[in-house]
């Protein structure tokens, strides 16, 4: 049995756990004063030594990532950290940044100092005007105390930090769409290379992280890179969040080692739905292949979920159960894409477009068979030919469901609708709901 | 060390394979190119050699492996965009000619690209030579798997006047918001909505879903109704791989199957353009640019495309006139014309109270035209008195033209233009006046600095990045005459164009200016700098080498040398040529408007573009001969007119302002005639032999004209305005005035959509004038020495010269040489109104 | 031996006793079979056969129900005859005179019947059925220009229910819902819209009064 890690959400219980105060009283910024003392290259080598991996999806290794920056040339160079938090199922950046909002900009600090940038963005999903508001406060806090602006801590290092809110695109957590949008232009991505690293933001050297990353660093650099490192498996160490959410009990944010298994997740959930079992799952959010009873006992890390055909992504677990159409929760999710699609290149804006009719009329029970292999036709003419993941991810839901649920869209066609409740599925829905409307 | 030169002496290369067959290409080269270089063709939309990558229709992929740092191949895992993709040393490429995957993503993109479009080919402009049309039917499925409803919007959406837009064919490729943001620097169409929604527009409230939308400030002045104020936007439709934008004037006019496409040359600015005329049974229905990497690489101002119908127009003259004893003009036989206009202009010349013939062959003539004008005037009229600069043009200009630009050859070209580090402007305005210049210049952006002497940064100026070297209109020459090296703008000029490959460029409105040519050859070789004189007109720098000046003989040599005159008059096989010192145009007509002149032989000449008083001279003139293609000003007052051959319907040479000889022939086979033939037929009648039937024979004769650099004029010498008068001057207010591009030019005449692209006319001046003077009022009334006045919009200008006021040259409501009789730099009175 | 010194033998087979008998009168035989049947020939102009139902005639323009014409002014046709007999111009639709359905219609339309060979290819490349062939087979006349018809020439009748066109679509159509067939008569919109812009025009219904 996998034990849960709270790092990040430690203190998420504490009252007013958003404020300095409270941040301070806990050790908080204890772990930049540190790290200032120690050379740049000091604090990236500990980075390195820890194993931390991006948590924003592709699990790059962040130290190799900030090694790519082109040596100091005397001009600009920027950190964004992408809180554009925005795929179906992921929900761990908002809260983060709700209770201790702190513990990003701690991090932020270090990762600028290791990596020279004296300005720092922050990207943040513009719905949530909340975590907006809670941020703009908490930077005015830090601040006041000397966390950022000119000579933070006596060190000598100088660091401005800018929030930008998003206006409302998906797209926009694709990190070239997101300096597209950050500097003001339509967020739509940009071609690779150049890569971001070299000519980014203001077609300067840019480093982009995730939240959670960057959030990871005061942990790392305060307790050491060993400490870190004890956590996980062999490639994937540390503790991560797991976004619960779906049919279980009590969904909500996990706080974990990698290698745990659904199977624990779902007991620390507090179990599946009385009397229901688990269908399919989604590993990653929605841009991940659906997962199903036979991947219970698969380590969430990296190399393990992608050994089984799905990947990892942002850890957000979405747990169905024996009520729920396959068939349904793909068109959805298929829907969002369509509706989320940049629209610059043609596979991922026209195939989402097609897919979301075909599905619809499928789900409706107007479809043939011949459908199914359109839509496994299409998802091969989108996959891996988009510019950007947004029209890979949008194919994996409808290959995995089709590989495992083949029989389930064959029901649709053949029996000319949905052979589900659609109320049975429901949060809300008690298990008998169905025998108490009829 | 050897092998260090050997390698500086043979330029680096990438060797690759694509398809199996080994590729060498400079590096840098895309790998859609190196494939077109070995003849493999991947089919494309988004990609343009001229824009830079998008990589967004991703009709390109390609099949790619890359060696790594140990050298052995490593596949891409996915299929990459060959317009994006750079090749590099040992890769290994396969198309779709020898690659499954490349085949069938290919043939996937084709089938998402068209579940949308409306396949609405028969309707389609572009159905017959469109790219997706071709792409679909080599490398599509005849047959549609989509059954499912597909996105439809109302069409067409009217960008311009000029450009509507359907956004229904529309594949996204972005070439025309790339071109409009990468080129032409007007990016006011843009990319809408997302997703399948996705869309090009203007700022379209309805489209984007808002209201109460009103440009403000600025921005009014040119916005206001014309969302795509743009003097390139014909462009995009040529480059759109679909026919989701059309041109108002050519829509559904024909089919590309239909049409005789003529290469030929714009007539419309000095830059000499490639274009393709493009007819139908006699009727020329589109112009498209052609591609001349040196001149103007594939773009041409909208100019240039649309502005072809004024020679189709119902006043077209056919056959020749004559006025009558009731003072009509009624038309006649060629040979009675020209007995008519023979016995009249002999009497003008030879008659008892004879006081010579002026002719005036305009700015838009041909290199051979030119050059048989200032022959006729010369032999047959024994006279100096010819200028083809129907403009404000004086003796220093013409002392600059002979000493530094006829003759000269191919002098500062559109590269060395493109290639120069810095590039200073006077009396040229870039976009306005010089037309692809300006897109030449904008290419450079980034690597350039341009240095404008202007009295404000206009908005061509402003997308050059131009640094603007205050200068107050008609004092250029002191503007000029105040670089040097020092610190401050009056610093970087001198130091930039100190620099090696640095160019000055001079413009028409330099003529104008007292002081202006010697102060500019003064700083040219000051600096170092290398000096272009781009003129307005097309004809100008050929009527220059052809000798259509009345100072300067065929060669660029100085008609007061006698050694020069004899050198020609010995080709010329004539005993001698006029003594007499000739005068410019404006002189000629001023004369001609106080009756001392007994007659005129007129070209293409618009009197609107003359002050009143000059035009009179027209009027005026006893006996006048006009060779014209429509009626106008001019034959009405004539006594004789020839009909004369439109550009598109003749074969000449243009010279460009580099120098370039840019030979045309006709477009359109008719039976008009070219203005050295009618002149051939007029002086055979008056019993000499001009030598200019045809093209050839002009050709074949002036390369017998010798040349001789030490027979050219001496350089401009000429001194400023006084320091009393740059005092006066400082008190009033001068007017700074050009020609828009878009304008009332009469070649620009029976095209409606053109003219509502054209900018909307107001009134200029610095928010301390408009203080100063205590204007109110939203419009200025400006007014000259004359009775009339010009009223425009006043647009307050913040960084304008203080104690200026600019009005566009010949825009509707702006006539300022016809309703004020001044011109650039002169002084002019102001007033505010409300209406 | 040269070529002249050979007999002629004929390699026919050579006919029995009877057979060369009858041989001077053989030729009649067919004359003989047939004086006994009514005679095939056509009385034609004074009467007039109908032809084949698919017989390549004079060529129709045709319309929509409402009077529309179905001519886009595509020039498939015209790309298609082999015979190069046909000559397109197309232009734009405006709201003051719409043709056919949708933004383009043909405005010159012209077939040189001295050049046409009948063959119906411009029938098969019509994309909007605009284009089909009568029987009309009565192709003649003086003139060359004559036999150069024009488009008022060639397009169909009013059937009933049509309007001669210009006149707008029928409001809230699409050039869509013509080609499937939704529209199926003139309206009483594009009748009042005639009547306000060509009171005098033929093909208005008549007005009943009271």
């Amino acid at each position: 049995m996998t034990a849960l890690t709270p790092v990040l959400s430690s203190r998420w219980a504490e009252p007013r756990s958003w404020t300095l105060e409270t941040y301070e009283s806990g050790g908080g910024y204890v772990a930049l004063a540190k790290a200032l003392k120690s050379a740049p290259a000091d604090v990236i080598r500990v980075v390195k030594d820890s194993g931390l991996r991006g948590r924003g999806g592709a699990g790059f290794a962040t130290a190799a990532k900030w090694g790519y920056l082109p040596p100091d040339d005397g001009g600009p160079r920027y950190l964004v950290v992408n809180a554009d938090e925005s795929e179906p199922g992921t929900c761990k950046d908002v809260p983060l940044l709700m209770a201790s909002p702190h513990l990003l900009l701690e991090g932020l600090v270090i990762a600028a100092y290791a990596t020279g940038v004296r300005q720092a963005f922050i990207y943040l999903r513009g719905e949530v005007v909340h975590v907006h508001r809670r941020l703009l406060q908490a930077l005015d806090e830090a601040r006041a105390k000397g966390y950022l602006g000119r000579n933070i801590l006596g060190s000598g290092l100088d660091l401005e930090v800018t929030l930008h809110a998003g206006a409302g695109a998906y797209i926009c957590g694709e990190e070239t769409a997101l300096l597209s949008s950050l500097e003001g232009y339509r967020g739509q991505p940009r071609l690779r290379p150049p890569y971001p690293a070299v000519s980014g933001l203001y077609s300067r050297p840019t480093i982009i992280n995730n939240v959670e990353t960057i959030a990871s660093l005061p942990g790392i650099l305060g307790r050491g890179a060993a400490w870190f490192a004890s956590m996980g498996t062999r490639d994937a160490k540390g503790h991560a969040f797991f976004s619960l959410s779906g049919h279980v009990n009590r969904p909500g944010q996990y706080e974990a080692p990698f290698g745990i298994t659904l199977r624990e997740l779902i007991q620390a959930a507090g179990g599946m739905r009385p009397g229901r079992r688990l269908k399919f799952w989604t590993p990653g959010g929605s841009s991940s292949e659906l997962l199903t009873v036979k991947h219970l006992d698969v380590p969430l890390d990296h190399e393990s979920v992608g050994a089984v055909g799905s990947q990892l992504g942002t850890r957000g677990i979405q747990v169905f159960d024996d009520t729920a159409c396959v068939v349904r929760a793909v068109a959805r999710w298929t829907d969002f894409y369509r509706h989320e699609s940049c629209g610059k290149c043609t596979p991922c804006r026209e195939g989402t477009f097609w897919l979301t009719q075909v599905l619809d009329r499928i789900e409706k029970g107007k479809g043939t068979r011949a459908d199914l292999d359109r839509l496994l036709e299409t998802c091969t003419s989108i996959r891996g030919r988009s510019l950007c993941a947004l029209g890979d991810g949008a194919t994996m839901t409808i290959v995995s469901s089709l590989e495992h649920f083949k029989a389930e869209y064959a029901a649709h066609i053949d029996g000319h609708g949905c052979p589900f409740d659609p109320r049975q599925t429901a949060l809300f829905s008690s298990p008998g709901a169905k025998e108490a409307d009829a | 060390m050897t092998v260090k030169q050997e390698w500086a002496m043979t330029p680096p290369t990438v060797t690759a394979i694509i398809d199996g067959i080994r590729v060498t290409v400079p590096p840098g080269t895309l790998i859609i190119r190196a494939a077109e270089s070995i003849g493999i063709e991947i089919p494309r939309f988004c990609d343009h050699p001229l824009l830079e990558p998008a990589g967004a229709c991703r009709q390109c992929l390609v099949e790619i492996a890359e060696p790594g740092p140990d050298g052995k191949l490593r596949p891409y895992l996915k299929p990459q965009t060959s317009c994006s993709m750079v090749l590099t040393e040992g890769m290994v490429v396969r198309t779709q000619v020898t690659s499954k995957v490349a085949e069938r993503a290919q043939r996937g993109i084709m089938e998402l690209l068209l579940i949308n479009h409306p396949l609405d080919c028969p309707v389609c402009d572009k159905g017959g030579e469109c790219p997706l049309q071709n792409q679909a039917m080599t490398t599509g499925q005849a047959d549609s798997r989509f059954t499912e409803a597909k996105r439809t919007f109302e069409k067409p959406l009217t960008l311009s006047t000029e450009i509507l837009l359907d956004r229904e064919r529309c594949i996204l490729c972005q070439r025309c918001t790339r071109f409009s943001d990468q080129i032409s620097g007007d990016p006011f169409i843009e990319l809408q909505e997302r997703g399948a929604r996705s869309q090009v527009g203007a700022f379209d409230p309805e489209v984007l879903d808002f209201d109460g939308y009103a440009p403000t400030g600025l921005a009014a002045e040119d916005e206001s109704g014309r969302p795509f104020s743009s003097y390139f936007s014909g462009n995009t439709i040529q480059i759109c791989p679909v026919g989701a934008l059309t041109s108002a004037g050519y829509r559904f006019r024909a089919r590309p199957f239909d049409l005789v496409a003529s290469p030929s040359i714009a007539g419309h600015d000095s830059s000499g353009s490639a274009i393709a005329i493009e007819h139908r049974r006699g009727k020329v229905l589109r112009v498209l640019a052609g591609n001349d990497p040196e001149v103007n690489e594939e773009w041409i101002t909208d100019k240039d495309r649309f502005a072809f119908p004024w020679s189709s127009l119902d006043d077209r003259i056919t056959r020749p006139l004559v006025r009558g004893e009731d003072g009509e003009l009624r038309e006649a036989t060629w040979p009675e014309a020209l007995a008519r206009a023979a016995d009249g202009l002999r009497e003008a010349v030879s008659g008892a109270r004879s006081k010579g013939v002026g002719v005036l062959p305009g700015g838009r003539v041909t290199l051979e035209d030119a050059y048989a004008y200032q022959k006729f005037a010369r032999v047959v009229l024994g006279t100096n008195d010819v200028d083809a600069r129907s403009r404000i043009a004086g003796d220093e200009e013409e002392a600059f033209l002979g000493s530094r630009v006829a003759g000269s050859g191919l002098g500062v070209t559109f590269a060395d233009l493109e290639a120069a580090p810095v590039v200073a402007l006077i009396g040229f305005e870039p976009e306005d006046e010089g037309g692809v210049v300006f897109l030449r210049l904008r290419k450079a952006r980034g690597r350039q600095k341009v240095f404008t002497f202007a009295p404000f940064v206009s908005r061509g100026n402003a997308k050059l990045d131009a640094t603007l070297v205050p200068t107050v209109p008609g004092l250029e020459g002191a503007a000029l005459d105040s670089i040097r090296r020092g610190s401050g703008t009056v610093g970087d000029v001198f130091d930039g164009l100190s620099q090696e490959g640095a160019v000055l460029v001079v413009g028409e409105r330099l003529a104008g200016v007292p002081g202006g040519f010697t102060a500019a050859v003064a700083l040219a070789d000051r600096t170092g700098a290398r000096l272009a004189w781009i003129p307005r007109r097309a004809g100008e720098r050929g009527a220059v080498e052809a000798g259509a000046l009345p100072g300067l003989l065929p060669g660029g040599s100085s008609a007061q040398s006698a050694e020069a005159r004899e050198g020609v008059a010995r080709v010329w096989g004539v005993s001698g040529l006029p003594l007499a010192p000739g005068r410019a145009a404006y002189d000629i007509l001023g004369l001609a408007s106080s009756g001392g002149l007994s007659g005129l032989v007129v070209g293409g000449l618009t009197l609107s573009d003359l002050p009143k008083t000059l035009a009179n001279g027209i009027a005026k003139a006893p006996f006048l001969v006009s060779l014209e293609v429509r009626l106008s000003d001019v034959t009405a007052h004539a006594d004789v007119v020839f009909p004369v051959a439109p550009s598109s319907e003749k074969a000449g040479t243009f010279v460009n302002w580099e120098g370039r000889l840019r030979p045309f022939t006709a477009a359109l086979q008719t039976s008009a005639l070219s203005d050295h033939r009618v002149l051939d037929m007029l002086a055979r009648e008056m019993g000499v032999t001009l030598g200019t039937p045809t093209v050839e024979a002009v050709t074949a004769e002036l390369a017998r004209i010798p040349i001789d650099d030490s027979l050219r004029p001496p350089p401009p010498s000429a001194s400023g305005p006084s320091a009393a008068e740059a005092a006066r001057r400082a008190k009033a207010t001068t007017l700074a005035t050009w020609h828009a591009l878009i304008d009332q030019g009469s070649l620009q005449d029976g095209e409606p959509f053109l003219a509502g692209t054209a900018r909307v006319p107001v009134a200029r001046m610095s928010p301390a004038t408009v203080a100063a003077l205590g204007i109110e009022g939203r419009v200025l009334k400006v007014s000259g020495p004359g009775r009339g006045t010009i009223s425009l919009p006043l647009a307050v200008t913040p960084g304008m010269v203080d104690g200026v006021v600019w009005l566009p040259m010949n825009s509707p409501g702006s006539t300022v040489a016809r309703t004020l009789g001044v011109a650039h730099g002169d002084t002019v009175s102001v007033k505010g109104s409300e209406s | 031996m040269t070529r002249a010194d050979v007999p002629f033998v004929s390699n026919l087979p050579r006919k029995g006793a009877a057979g060369r008998f009858f041989a001077p009168v053989a030729g009649f035989g067919v004359t003989m079979r047939n004086i006994f049947r009514r005679p095939k020939t056509e009385q034609y102009p004074r009467q007039k056969l109908p032809t084949e139902p698919r017989y390549h005639g004079r060529h129709q323009l045709n319309r929509h129900p409402d009077g529309l014409e179905k001519c886009i002014g595509c020039e498939l046709c015209a790309w298609a005859c082999p015979a190069d007999a046909i000559y397109v111009e197309a232009d734009s639709n405006t709201p003051e005179a719409q043709y056919s359905p949708g933004e383009r219609y043909g405005s010159v339309y012209q077939i040189n019947y001295l050049r046409c060979i009948f063959c119906g290819l411009c029938i098969e490349a019509c994309p909007t059925r605009a284009l089909t062939m009568t029987n009309d087979y009565e192709l003649q006349g003086p003139t060359r220009e004559g036999l150069i018809y024009e488009k008022q020439d060639l397009l169909a009748p009013l059937a009933p229910g049509m309007l001669l066109a210009p006149h707008p679509m029928v409001p809230g159509t699409t050039d869509a819902d013509y080609y499937r067939g939704d529209v199926t008569q003139a309206v009483r919109k594009q009748i009042d819209w005639v009547r306000e812009n060509r009171p005098d025009d033929p093909s208005l219904p008549e007005v009943h009064h009271g």
